[in-house]
């Protein structure tokens, strides 16, 4: 046997071929060794940003309505409850009520800035008029300014047109100033070649139809990007509707309702069921997602090329 | 034309409203029988001189059964005074952040609003607070506890009603290992503890807490009239307490909680045996103990050989009328109901909160509570928290190095603590 083996390895072809094996197993061996590396590396960071998230998910389930943070895990056992009693409401907490509240601004909002977008897109991208470039110019200043710094002058203009504390008003707040993101739908736009407007001018076509039948088709992908976008302000903004909505719990959005589940005195009872709430609102937004995940990657990278 | 009907509709709307006004006031006459015919009493006055639909705002706490339990007076409210017409909304807003919301925008405010006596001063200062100069259905300042009306007194004035007189720090503590004697010396309990494996648990790094040990000491910090706190921490026994805070947790058995979560949990999970804390987690570890639950003042501790009473602040939640409401009258009238004998003996019921009243503290369905009995008792041993604003900080950074050792001059923190906490 062992005479065999030796002629054979003494071959000059097979010897060739073992060193060309042996070498091309040390390659893959640090390949392997390279991508276990990397893999264990993406598994530690996957563990480390979903580990907050599960935590919620499994406190959600608890048994034990306050908190408990030695144990990751429900330590009285699970229980679904949290979920029905969240919709079973109170004086106190109205999470069905808060969830519509929510879901109508955002909604409504949602249409309207991205209606606004879109208009301020074109009107920037295909149009040219005089003062476009220092108009331009200037929404690129104003969008340099933090949000939050308008905030009380923002209240008092609504409280005195009598907009505090209603829904209309956290709408109006929302989408009023909406247009000012346009930069990324513009980008998108101007990829969009000049000719295709011209052709159809030529055909006599208005702007409108322009915008409509050209470029509102092509730039579908961005405008979903710029649904989602939209929807995403209202549904979990707390600053603005804190200050805004007032003080009767009928008229909070989620992120006030589930703040004032932790306060001191909710926080014994309510612990599980805030995390149970935490789990709901993300359901609106996944479905929303997943219905326009296809558009949204190509939406979201398309525009960045020209800006 | 059009400004014809205006003024035309204008005129008839006035005239309603006054014909309403005398209509109520007759009514009200009929049903007071002769009697109310020239008194000056203020509330029927006040009947008389209502006309058309009395809009108020309260705010009462974020917790379920203070809401209805407020919802509940007001319709009762309604009730008792149905020859006005009212038009009353409820809104949330917890008693601990109320200052902030009120004076982010007065007027757009609430009429009655409750909210933590520590905020008080500021309140006043800032024109949101109404002086409670006279009583429409009872004596504010005969009908409380001293210390109640106190905390409702700036300057002299009395400015709000007070609601409860809970607000306070105590001692939890489970029967299973800790005799009632045995939680009078922290000493004791230490051993008790010990032997038992467990601890003691003690927010040193909130300074609310951390002001029992050296309030205990006969030490001073307040805010003075000129707006900025006083603090001899660092002087007298200052250097012992801080002493006694490092030996006590330095021997391990005492040991720092963060916050009411880590408290609670440290119950649940049985390392704790004793914690210090206040009435809003007192069903949360009743239900934790069960029967062995137990509630009592403050222990004594030991610094630089002495033996010292802890003191605690002890605070109320007041219920205010804003100066800003159209009708500052019927919201009075409306804090005093919600703040009477009978709307704290309810309250006690319905949410458990500590009446500030004299009478319903008295009630013997108060006194069986352990909560009540035990805050009575540390009462005696707690000052109002009439604190600044630098206060927090320096002093819970304190609390949070002496409780992990990390001080090697005790002096010198001290002395830079203080110079926080009375910075102008």
């Amino acid at each position: 046997m062992s005479e065999t083996n030796e002629n054979k390895t003494s071959k000059p072809g097979k010897m060739q071929v073992n060193v060309i094996q042996t070498r091309s197993v040390g390659v893959r061996r640090k390949r392997m060794i390279g991508a276990v590396l990397k893999n264990l590396l993406l598994a530690i960071l996957s563990i480390i940003w979903l580990a907050p998230i599960f935590w919620l998910l499994v406190s959600a389930f608890n048994k034990d309505p306050g908190i408990n943070y030695a144990h990751f895990f429900p330590s009285k056992g699970w229980t679904i409850a949290n979920f029905f009693n969240l919709f079973k409401s109170n004086s106190a907490v109205m999470y069905l009520r808060w969830f519509f509240n929510t879901l109508i601004i955002a909604a409504f909002t949602c249409v309207i800035s991205t209606i606004f977008v879109l208009m301020v897109s074109y009107a920037f991208a295909c149009c040219r008029f005089e003062g476009r470039a220092g108009l331009m110019r200037l929404t690129m200043v104003i969008n340099m300014f933090p949000g939050v710094l308008s905030m009380i002058a923002v209240y008092f203009i609504m409280k005195s047109i009598g907009l505090t504390e209603s829904h209309i008003g956290m709408i109006v707040v929302y989408s009023a100033g909406s247009g000012l993101g346009y930069l990324i739908v513009k980008g998108y736009m101007d990829t969009i070649p000049a000719s295709l407007r011209e052709a159809a001018k030529l055909e006599g076509a208005s702007e409108f139809d322009v915008f409509m039948q050209i470029i509102f088709p092509l730039c579908r992908p961005i405008v979903v990007y710029q649904i989602i976008a939209s929807f995403l302000i209202p549904w979990g903004d707390f600053v603005f509707a804190k200050l805004m909505l007032g003080h009767d719990v009928k008229n909070y959005t989620i992120a006030i309702g589930l703040y004032g589940m932790l306060s001191k005195e909710n926080l014994p009872r309510y612990f599980s069921q805030f995390c149970a709430g935490g789990i709901l609102i993300s359901i609106p937004i996944s479905i929303l997602f997943v219905i326009m995940q296809k558009y949204y990657v190509e939406g979201v990278t398309s525009g960045s090329t020209k800006g | 034309m059009k400004k014809r009907v205006i003024a035309l509709l204008m005129a008839m709307t006035m005239c309603t409203a006054a014909l309403a006004g005398c209509d109520s006031g007759k009514n009200n006459g009929g049903s007071e029988g002769g009697a109310s015919g020239t008194t000056a009493d203020p509330l029927q006055s006040l009947i008389d001189a209502t006309s058309g639909t009395v809009k108020l705002t309260v705010w009462a706490s974020d917790v379920t059964e203070a809401q209805d339990h407020t919802q509940e007076l007001i319709d009762a409210f309604k009730a008792q005074y149905s020859s006005v017409n009212f038009d009353i909304t409820l809104g949330a807003e917890s008693e601990s952040t109320a200052k902030d919301t009120v004076l982010t925008d007065i007027t757009a405010a609430a009429d009655v609003y409750s909210f933590a006596d520590d905020q008080i001063t500021e309140l006043v200062n800032a024109g949101a607070l109404q002086a409670v100069s006279i009583g429409y259905t009872y004596d504010v300042k005969a009908a409380n506890a001293a210390g109640a009306v106190d905390a409702a007194t700036v300057n002299g004035q009395l400015y709000a009603y007070p609601m409860t007189a809970d607000n306070t720090y105590y001692l939890f503590y489970d029967k299973s290992v800790f005799s009632e004697d045995d939680v009078k010396s922290l000493d004791t309990m230490v051993t008790k503890a010990k032997a038992a494996g467990k601890k003691i648990g003690f927010e040193f790094g909130n300074a609310w807490y951390l002001y029992g040990w050296f309030a205990g000491a006969g030490l001073d910090a307040y805010l003075t009239d000129s707006g900025a706190n006083t603090c001899n921490w660092n002087t007298g026994a200052g250097p012992d307490v801080a002493k006694a805070i490092m030996d006590y947790c330095a021997e391990g058995t005492v040991a720092n909680i963060t916050d009411d979560g880590s408290a609670v949990t440290g119950v649940k999970e049985g390392t704790y045996a004793a914690v210090v804390n206040g009435i809003w987690n007192s069903s949360a570890l009743q239900e934790e103990w069960g029967a062995n639950f137990g509630a009592a003042k403050l222990p004594e501790f030991t610094a630089g050989g002495q033996t010292y009473q802890m003191n605690s602040y002890f605070s109320c939640k007041l219920v205010g009328v804003n100066p800003h409401s159209e009708n500052v009258g019927w919201a009075m009238v409306l804090a005093e109901y919600l703040t009477n004998e009978d709307a704290q003996k309810s309250r006690f019921e319905k949410v458990g909160w500590g009446p500030s009243n004299s009478n319903a503290a008295a009630s013997p369905e108060v006194q069986a509570s352990a909560d009540i009995a035990a805050i009575s008792e540390q009462t005696k041993f707690a000052q109002p928290q009439r604190i600044g604003g630098n206060f927090w900080d320096p002093a819970a950074t304190l609390g949070k190095n002496l409780s992990e050792g990390t001080v090697s001059d005790i002096q010198g923190m001290l002395d830079e603590a203080v110079a926080g906490i009375t910075a102008p």
